[in-house]
């Protein structure tokens, strides 16, 4: 944990890691017995399900919980359904898990093979949705969003990360396939690579639209690249998609090459594990693989009470079990020890201004704090700008009252998103 | 089923950069030591008996609304001790035990916890204090008569009050390096001009009070009182005269830096400091009051909410359509 350093008088500014010099190549995780998969929708006990406790499913197929579905999870070996129950994550999200008890012959759905020739986005967003990286292949393939500039990320969004900034470096020979194969499937030319600064000096890159982001913490936001680098105005509350810009990471469209050279859906996740010292192995591991045998593998210990952070140290999120599932997007996982836990107070704002002073998006947080705090949350966004943050968690970081401000400004985002989307189904109902 | 470890869940951020109102606090109260331990030397044990009751009359009356208001006890944070050794450092040596106890009643229990506590407070806490005590018993403040049974080496007139009643030329009788060097009449901790500036130059350097609000309320002292100055030397006193005397450095690096009184944003910071500094000169040379200070730095907290509303253009907003 970076500490405040004795001269205060300066703001801190936070480095991101840069991927070590002469990375090793990732340690392979062995398909474990059981896998759980989570599917991004309601289980709905009312409702008769496609999918029952039992059954078999390929390698390669798609699971779909009803017959209107539009979600649907790929199953990344073939085994039988144990289990189907409920999952809840991050600010109530509702999704459904399953267990799948791997089987020792291996049959292979081959639906994708077919399409794999032809490559364009509606059956790549029907195939191959959830593969290593998370490509938002609905969004691309959604017509309504009007997509013009798609940039390939090879920085890491978050302190300590470094798993993007490995693969681009590893497989920076297969970038051009990947900006070619994007093009092919979308239809759209401007295509640029984000790399940390240092790294654009690589021959491989010559030749590419090439977007250099300084290594320190909030250059590497997507938001921050568009209105950096890609002159697109940010306007707040709505998404980089929604303004044009689509994201995708490195592994993502490195994930997409692999799956139409080898025509099949690829499923080997590529994961950086920090350990209580810091010390970083990088594995590779199947989606749905429970994280436990990640730890057991490389011979990481949890303790009681310790924290287990997805993603990195200002913009993750903590898993409360060791059964959570390798995610297609989860590029990093640390172990936090109990020791090393800051606590968060329930103190007002002494108003002492280091939140507004490190804001990068210029946001009266010491203002938004207090009317967050008093649930008043439609002010907050009206009069004091909610939703032209961009979500770095600094603010939380330098706050010395230790008030849970980023989670604050979460929770008042997602009511009034809430509220919306209420608003908008009773209007339908009329 | 496995014994499972429960582990901790929380949202992000998972770091902190281990700064605490604690630390903070504690930090103040560092930097207000050079001055009030010089204060203590030059006033003898009576100060120091004044700083103490001080500060543990002001922990006590937070601690003891705590409890009757039946919320957690919050002296552990040291806002309170904070509040005390400051407010004890604007007291002569000789004011009663009793004036002090009421005096930091009135800080800590009608300047702030009655408005909620820590952070809601809308003036400085010590200066509500000093302010309610000096009006009411206004003879503990007159600092020649609490002072007349010391006996000192050097000019032993108040400044500020001798530049009331007598005029500038007895400015004549204060050196500036005596006057920096503590050799002056007036309350504990305000004496010493050197210490203040080294616990603010401290308090700067540290980043816990904003150096745009201290730079600026000096600025506007020297300003005010060079205009005055120039327009007639025989009736102002000099910039420097009025930065040295009173509770103008105080002011500038601990009473008006006060963090939930004061402006965050740039603009609204330099605007606060400049009319704290140019208030306090107006009420020395126009008004009716020897040290303007404390009546200075009250209206300036009173502004502080709406000249705060002055803030950088959030990201996204104006201009969402022009070319970049």
């Amino acid at each position: 944990m970076i500490k405040r350093s004795f001269i205060g008088l300066t703001k801190p500014k936070l480095m991101c890691d840069l991927v070590e010099p002469g990375p090793k190549e990732p340690e392979s995780i062995p398909i474990p017995p059981r896998m759980i998969l989570l599917l991004n929708e309601t289980l709905d006990s009312t409702r008769e399900s496609l999918i029952k406790k039992g059954d078999m499913v390929k390698k390669g197929e798609r699971i779909f919980l009803y017959k209107d579905s539009q979600e649907y999870v790929t199953s990344p070996v073939s085994g039988t359904i144990t289990s189907i129950a409920p999952f809840t994550g991050d600010f109530g999200a509702v999704a459904t898990y399953f267990i799948l008890e791997t089987n020792t012959t291996q049959d292979i759905d081959s639906n994708f093979t077919e399409f794999a020739g032809t490559p364009d986005i509606v059956t790549a967003d029907r195939y191959l949705r959830g593969i290593p990286g998370n490509p938002p292949l609905k969004q691309l393939a959604d017509s309504a969003n009007k997509i013009n500039k798609i940039v390939i990320t090879g920085v890491d969004d978050d302190l300590m990360c470094t798993t993007r900034q490995y693969l681009l470096t590893r497989f920076r020979d297969d970038i051009s396939k990947a900006t070619a194969l994007l093009r092919q499937l979308t239809g759209i030319s401007d295509i640029s690579i984000a790399m940390p600064e240092s790294m654009a000096k690589l021959s491989a890159f010559n030749g590419m639209n090439m977007v250099k982001v300084a290594s320190d913490y909030v250059s590497s936001l997507p938001q921050m690249i568009m209105v950096n680098h890609l002159g697109v105005n940010f306007v707040p509350g709505k998404t980089c998609e929604e303004m044009g810009v689509c994201f995708i990471s490195v592994e993502a469209a490195l994930s997409l090459v692999k799956a139409y050279a080898e025509k099949l859906p690829v499923y080997e996740k590529i994961i950086t594990v920090i350990d209580k010292k810091g010390k970083k192995t990088r594995v590779s591991a199947i989606i749905g693989t429970p994280i436990h045998r990640i730890f057991t593998h490389i011979g990481v210990e949890t303790g009681e009470k310790d924290r287990i952070i997805i993603g990195g140290p200002l913009r993750g999120t903590a898993a409360y079990t060791l059964y959570h599932p390798v995610q297609p997007d989860m590029d990093n996982i640390i172990i936090q020890d109990a020791n090393d836990i800051p606590l968060i107070s329930d103190y007002p704002c002494i108003n002492c201004g280091n939140c507004v002073r490190i804001c990068p998006a210029n946001v009266p947080v010491n203002i938004l704090v207090r009317y967050l705090e008093a649930n008043l949350y439609q002010d907050a966004a009206d009069s004091y700008d909610l939703f032209s943050c961009i979500e770095c968690g600094l603010c939380s970081y330098v706050c010395t009252a230790k008030i849970p401000i980023f989670q604050y400004i979460r929770l008042g985002k997602h009511e009034l998103t809430k509220i919306d989307s209420d608003i908008e189904t009773e209007a339908e109902n009329v | 089923m496995f014994k499972q470890n429960k582990f901790t869940v929380s949202h992000a951020p998972f770091w902190h950069d281990g700064d605490s109102i604690n630390t903070m606090n504690l930090n103040i109260m560092a930097a207000a030591l050079p001055a009030t331990l010089f204060g203590v030397m030059q006033f003898g044990m009576a100060a120091l008996g004044v700083i103490c009751l001080s500060i543990a009359s002001a922990m006590a009356w937070e601690a003891l609304f705590n409890f009757i208001s039946k919320r957690p006890i919050t002296i552990h944070d040291y806002n309170a001790a904070v509040i005390g050794i400051i407010f004890g450092m604007m007291l002569p040596a000789t004011i009663p035990w009793w004036a002090v106890i009421t005096g930091t009643f009135v800080c800590i229990v009608v300047g702030q916890q009655i408005f909620g506590g820590i952070g809601a407070n809308p003036f400085n806490p010590a200066i509500i204090g000093i302010a309610i005590l000096s009006l009411s018993w206004k003879i503990f403040f007159d600092f020649d008569a609490a002072l007349v049974n010391y006996q000192f080496d050097f000019t032993a007139l108040s400044p500020l009050d001798a530049l009331k009643h007598q005029g500038p030329e007895v400015v004549g009788l204060f050196t500036l390096t005596s006057l920096l060097m503590g050799n002056q009449i007036g309350a504990i901790g305000s004496v010493f001009g050197a210490g203040i500036i080294l616990g603010g130059i401290y308090l700067i350097i540290r980043g816990y009070i904003r150096w745009e609000v201290s730079v600026a309320y000096i600025a506007g002292i020297i300003f005010t009182a060079l205009i005055f100055n120039m327009v007639d030397p025989v009736k102002y006193a000099s910039p420097m005269f009025h930065l040295l005397t009173g509770y103008t450095l105080l002011g500038a690096f601990f009473l008006a830096t006060e963090s939930s009184t004061s402006p965050v944003n740039i603009i609204p910071m330099i605007i606060y400091g400049i009319m704290g500094g140019v208030m306090t000169i107006l009420i020395r040379n126009i008004g009716a009051y020897p040290d303007g200070t404390v009546y200075a730095i009250l209206l300036i907290n009173l502004i502080n909410p709406l000249i705060d509303k002055i803030r950088p253009k959030t990201f996204g907003k104006g201009c969402n359509q022009c070319v970049k």
